[in-house]
């Protein structure tokens, strides 16, 4: 079920047990038909799983839509060297807030689909990069992860099957870089969270330079349900290209923010007017952020076309991404939105490419100077420009996402910021 | 539809009962802080390295401190790749990473002190210096700005009479901003130490600090 | 070995083994791609976003330095497309740099003047304040100035990969980033940090050597060899008003690579010397009088003749080029025969380069001890080069003294002796009882060739103007050679090498172009041309 809320809408796949503080006992879990996918896996073998999940037509949850079962397939066959999964849970995407939950509410639901995850890939040894805030969500998966090692679900000999496999909770640090998936290998190698140049891709060079594959925690956690159900079991959810379930996690000016667990597909206004029980205060929409700090703005309009799945965003004009529904009302300030997502990208910045160092800096510095009434109409032709440089030329798509909130909010919402240069008025209060 | 009742699960939300501990605010069975010292090592690299008590001048890595490096180095076919936690270790006995502390974990793990300065560096969460008892890191991104951060940060600056970064005259606080929580159904949230307050707002912040002043935690 | 790949790249086709890359592929047809953070000795991170060429059919720019070539891949380089995403790259490497070239060590040789003058935006459009780092002091050497640098971390890798001693590092990131040292510790104890002063592609590093000496158009650049040990790093000297500047190094992969250690980078103030010999010395019996060179060398060959039977011992020097070594060779044997003993510095122990294992500073600590030993010369002394010339002190024959200064000996060196001839760039206390003093050159005044370690043979040209009548010894000694025996006198140092032949097998039938500019190892087959 969502958190704290619920709603008739929902398809509570993975989302069940939101709220329920016994759903952490190892015991509850397992009396619940928790591990059963594992053992059924096992039996299985790693090719008959790969395919399940190939055949759900499950993508990646974390914000690319990269099908999973296709990802775990590139992983080589008898390579001789140790594999490694990694799940990625370094949650810091603004607006996002389902790994959390997921983590903190359901940890076993988690470590069956690592389980499974190495168990289909050939490795032995699953990591889990939890971000350093998540400090209750780190005590909770290290918990269960113990649980788990004392009753012979994780470790040497799983269950009796004759299979090892370990599991590792490993705390990251404070750094938002860390969540690309080559930046989180070496932040887990014990170096600086610098992302990798592509290829050679992680399934051939990948942690410790061995084959691995990173998947996020929504991902995982789909996956004991796809075993247990079969493949096409999760397709009659969702679209076609888009099938099954995701977590949006809406925030803003709704009445009701959370997790909802819906099908992909879901048309935004309804999620906002009957999911989330409508803005609050009756206030009229004015944008919204579907995917996270990422992707581009749409406004008004555009939200009552757009339908929540990864073709449906891109239709008009921005992208899923993780699916973080941000709401803003009309008494929204843009301007200052768009300048602190600004800030926050130069912070993260790990500062390897030029253009995405220097240019995130700057663009925060003329998105600074306009909100404090310096701008120049000028200013919002160099911002448009000079972005445009910033796409595309780096190692990784951080600078892309400086790109994305600026382009679209000076080409939809120009009058918030002309009113900002021409009369140093603000529109809109937060 | 669950049972369980809908319960707001903000520190500072509507209870307003500040003597709850967190494991009575977030309901029954919750895992709460393991102990710091024992326990599985696959779990030895997450820590609650965020402390109230800071000691400086304590020894590193020796004792119980030593025993769980030594698990953190199981889990990993390098040792270089216990540097994050290891650095964690150091922050959690001395509250925070100083260049005496970067180079004697540089020594025990066979690298450079000059390269273990770049990592910590690198990272957020590890404190160049000295921090108040209490590290008040109040998210200040969209979600949690649209409903009014900025307001609970000079909210915070306030009660505490600090400046943004630095420490208070009692010693007792340091105030920043921080980046998204992935708390943001929950705004604004602010995580204090290793623990997280949600759905703050500045009406709460005078409470949370008497509170956090009085139970010295 | 693999097939060839062919591409096109701008309109060219060219072959090249499988793995290689777009820039290292271009580079072959002389196309070069403006680039910072790439450098063949070291890792490829791809990160300054400099190299981005359009190749048909991908989606966004590719960086050249690690897109490796395919079999019909259509490069870019000039494109409109490569050089707005070129331009838009400047463009942000400008927004924070100050605007220091006319204080900056750099300029004139700075890959960012370059580029900007090659393909940047005309116009600035920033308006912002930039952002401020400051001078340091890294120790050694090496200042930086944080705010030119345009993030490479080629100072960083070189550091780490090259000469394997992890001193500097990147520390904060995003636009907070700089390049740092541990604190204090900076690069004190290191022994190859002036190579960062190289590759830095801006004047971010600096080295204090340097500081505000020269500008880079003034100097003039001349290959030469390094003169401080038998390891033979191929250098340039630059030099502007007949001093030398400084020293940087040349690239050789089979000797040195691209680097060159500390001492051999600052060992250059002796070539500076000003208080030379600048004409022939009459002097024992006459007092000292300064005399022309033909007055100078008939006498001499008429003493010589005089005391017809006498022996001959000679002191030569390792700083020798082989070309002098081997006519003072043939002068001896010309004389009868005679030992010929050198003296040379030797440290305790080798420094090797960790990551370049060819390339060490050489426990030997001379250029041409391989020469003098081909030469049949002996090394005598200590490893202070000083001693071992007790009985050459007291002969009372013919006593020549070619380049060992004699700085340790006593006034009465050779009062005993017959005829005593002292060829030196300085004079000495030791030559006070000199029959003639000949004033000759530096190697760096003349051109000529040394042989390393490993037998390796290099040349050197003239960087510097010769004071006053001093000449090479070559010259000098080959025409009282000549003139005795009756044959050719050499005119060129080419010349000379070629007559070595006689003093030493090993140099028997080789020319200039045998060995060619990079230089050969002449115990293997002389048809090698090494270039």
């Amino acid at each position: 079920m969502a958190y704290p809320y619920v709603s008739d809408h929902e398809v509570r796949i993975i989302s069940e047990h939101f709220g329920d503080p016994k759903q952490r006992r190892l015991e509850t879990y397992v009396e619940r038909g928790g591990y059963q996918a594992l053992r059924k896996a096992f039996d299985m073998g790693p090719e008959a799983v790969v395919e399940a999940v190939k055949a759900s037509g499950l993508r990646g949850r974390g914000g690319a839509g990269f099908p999973t079962g296709v990802k775990w397939s590139f992983m080589p066959k008898n390579s001789g060297k140790p594999h490694y999964l990694i799940c990625n849970a370094d949650e810091s995407e603004p607006g996002t807030f389902k790994d959390r939950e997921l983590m903190r509410w359901d940890p076993h639901q988690l470590i069956e689909g690592c389980l499974i995850g190495a168990w289909a890939i050939g490795s032995r040894h699953a990591y889990i990069y939890c971000r350093g805030e998540f400090f209750e969500t780190n005590q909770v998966l290290a918990r269960a992860v113990e649980d788990a090692y004392i009753k012979g679900y994780v470790g040497k000999d799983i269950l009796g099957s004759g299979n090892d496999i370990d599991v590792t909770v490993h705390q990251g640090a404070g750094a938002y870089i860390c969540g690309e998936e080559t930046g989180l290998m070496n932040s887990l190698e014990g170096k600086r969270g610098l992302p990798r140049v592509k290829p050679p891709f992680p399934a051939a060079v990948g942690a410790f330079g061995m084959p691995s594959t990173i998947n996020n925690v929504e991902t995982l956690a789909v996956v004991p349900h796809i075993v247990a159900h079969g493949g096409e079991w999760y397709r009659q959810y969702g679209t076609e290209k888009s099938p099954g379930t995701k977590l949006f996690c809406v925030s803003g000016h709704v009445n009701k923010p959370g997790n909802y667990e819906l099908p992909l597909g879901f048309p935004l206004m309804k999620l906002i007017d009957e999911v989330c029980g409508g803005m609050r205060r009756g206030n009229a929409l004015k944008a919204v952020i579907p995917g996270g700090s990422s992707v581009p703005i749409i406004d008004a309009e555009e939200s009552a076309r757009c339908r929540l799945d990864y073709e449906g965003c891109v239709e008009v004009g921005t992208m899923l991404g993780c699916a973080s529904v941000i709401v803003m009302d009309e008494t929204a300030d843009v301007v200052r939105q768009v300048r602190r997502m600004v800030d926050f990208y130069a912070h993260e910045s790990c500062g390897q490419c030029t253009p995405c160092r220097e240019g995130s800096a700057w663009t925060a510095q003329i998105l600074r100077r306009i909100e404090d009434g310096r701008g120049t109409e000028e200013d919002l032709d160099t911002l448009m420009q000079m972005t445009q440089q910033m796409v595309g030329t780096t190692i990784c798509v951080l600078s892309d996402s400086v790109a994305a909130p600026v382009q679209s909010s000076i080409q939809k919402f120009r009058d918030d910021y002309l009113a900002l240069i021409r009369r140093g008025e603000r529109v809109g209060a937060a | 539809m669950s049972d369980i009742p809908l319960r707001n699960p903000g520190w500072a939300g509507n209870t307003g009962d500040f003597d709850l501990t967190e494991a009575e605010v977030r309901g029954d069975d919750f895992v709460g802080e393991r102990p710091k010292h024992g326990g599985h090592p696959s779990g030895a690299g997450t820590l609650p390295y965020m402390l109230a008590e800071k000691r400086p001048e304590a020894p590193l890595f020796e004792g119980e401190y030593r025993e769980r490096l030594d698990k953190i180095l199981t889990r990993y076919p390098t040792r270089q790749a216990a540097l994050l936690p290891a650095l964690a270790l150091a922050q959690e006995i001395r509250g925070h990473v100083s260049p005496e502390s970067m180079d004697r974990v540089a020594e025990l793990l066979g690298l450079s002190p000059a390269y273990v300065r770049g990592v910590t560096t690198f990272y957020t969460m590890y404190n160049k210096r000295p921090v108040g008892r209490h590290l008040v890191q109040v998210c200040t991104n969209i979600s949690c700005n649209l409903a009014g951060a900025d307001e609970v940060v000079d909210a915070f600056l306030r009660y505490t009479d600090t400046e943004l970064g630095e420490m208070s005259e009692d010693g007792n606080f340091t105030v920043i901003e921080a980046e998204c929580l992935a708390a943001c159904g929950f705004p604004t949230c602010v995580q204090i130490n290793s623990r997280y307050y949600e759905n703050v707002t500045p009406a709460e912040v005078p409470k949370i600090c008497e509170h956090l002043k009085a139970r010295g935690q | 070995m693999s097939e060839p790949i062919t591409l096109t790249i701008d309109g060219r086709e060219v072959s090249v083994p499988r793995g290689t890359t777009i820039l290292e592929a271009a580079k072959t047809i002389g196309v070069v791609v403006p680039h910072y953070c790439y450098h063949p000795g070291m890792s490829s991170p791809a990160m300054c976003r400099l190299c981005l060429v359009e190749v048909e059919g991908a989606p966004k720019p590719m960086p050249g330095c690690v897109t490796t070539v395919a079999e019909g891949q259509v490069v870019r380089t000039q494109s409109d497309d490569a050089l707005n995403h070129r331009k838009g790259v400047l463009e942000f490497y400008l927004v924070n740099h100050p605007l220091d070239c006319a204080i900056c060590d750099r300029s004139g040789e700075c890959d960012l003047q370059d580029y900007v003058h090659a393909e940047g935006r005309g116009h600035g459009r920033g308006r912002e304040p930039k952002r401020v780092f400051g001078r340091d002091d890294f120790g050694g050497d090496v200042l930086f100035y944080g705010d030119r640098c345009v993030m490479c971390t080629r100072c960083v890798r070189f550091m780490s990969e090259v000469e394997q001693d992890h001193r500097l590092t990147v520390v904060e990131r995003g636009s907070r980033s700089v390049i740092d040292t541990f604190y204090e510790e900076g690069l004190e104890g290191t022994y190859w940090h002036g190579n960062i002063v190289d590759i830095c592609p801006v004047g971010a590093l600096v080295s204090k050597d340097f500081l505000h000496k020269a500008r880079a158009w003034d100097l003039t650049h001349t290959p030469s060899i390094c003169t401080s040990c038998s390891q033979g790093c191929n250098i340039e000297l630059h030099t502007r008003d007949n001093l030398v500047q400084r020293i940087k190094p040349r690239e050789n992969l089979d000797v040195n690579g691209w680097w060159i250690c500390d001492y051999g980078r600052h060992n250059y103030e002796w070539m500076n010397h000003q208080e030379r010999l600048e004409a022939p010395i009459a002097r024992r019996g006459g007092g000292s009088k300064a005399v022309g060179w033909k007055d100078a060398l008939s006498a001499l060959l008429d003493k010589a003749g005089s005391l017809g039977g006498a022996s001959v011992k000679a002191v030569a020097s390792p700083f020798s080029p082989n070309e002098d070594l081997g006519a003072l060779r043939a002068l001896v044997d010309g004389l009868g025969g005679g030992d010929i003993v050198f003296r040379s510095a030797r440290a305790e122990d080798e420094v090797p380069l960790k990551g370049f294992p060819a390339l060490a500073r050489r426990s030997d600590l001379a250029p041409n001890t391989s020469g003098a030993e081909l030469f049949g010369m002996r090394r005598v002394g200590n490893d202070d080069a000083t001693g071992g010339l007790e009985s050459v002190a007291s002969h009372d024959g013919i006593l020549v003294v070619l380049g060992d200064r004699l700085a340790d000996q006593p006034e009465d060196f050779g009062a005993g002796a017959a005829l005593y001839v002292y060829l030196g760039m300085h004079d000495s206390a030791a030559a006070a009882h000199a029959d003639y003093v000949l004033p000759v050159t530096t190697h760096a005044e003349g051109e000529g060739t040394f042989t390393n370690h490993e037998g390796r043979v290099q040349r050197f040209w003239p960087a510097l103007q010769a004071p006053g009548m001093a000449r090479p010894a070559w010259l000098v000694v080959g025409a009282l050679v000549a003139e005795r025996s009756g044959g050719a006198v050499s005119r060129a140092a080419s010349e000379a090498f070629a007559s070595l032949g006689p003093s030493a097998p090993a140099f028997g039938g080789i020319t200039y172009d045998d060995i060619g500019a990079r230089g050969a190892v002449i115990n293997e087959s002389v048809s090698l041309t090494g270039d």
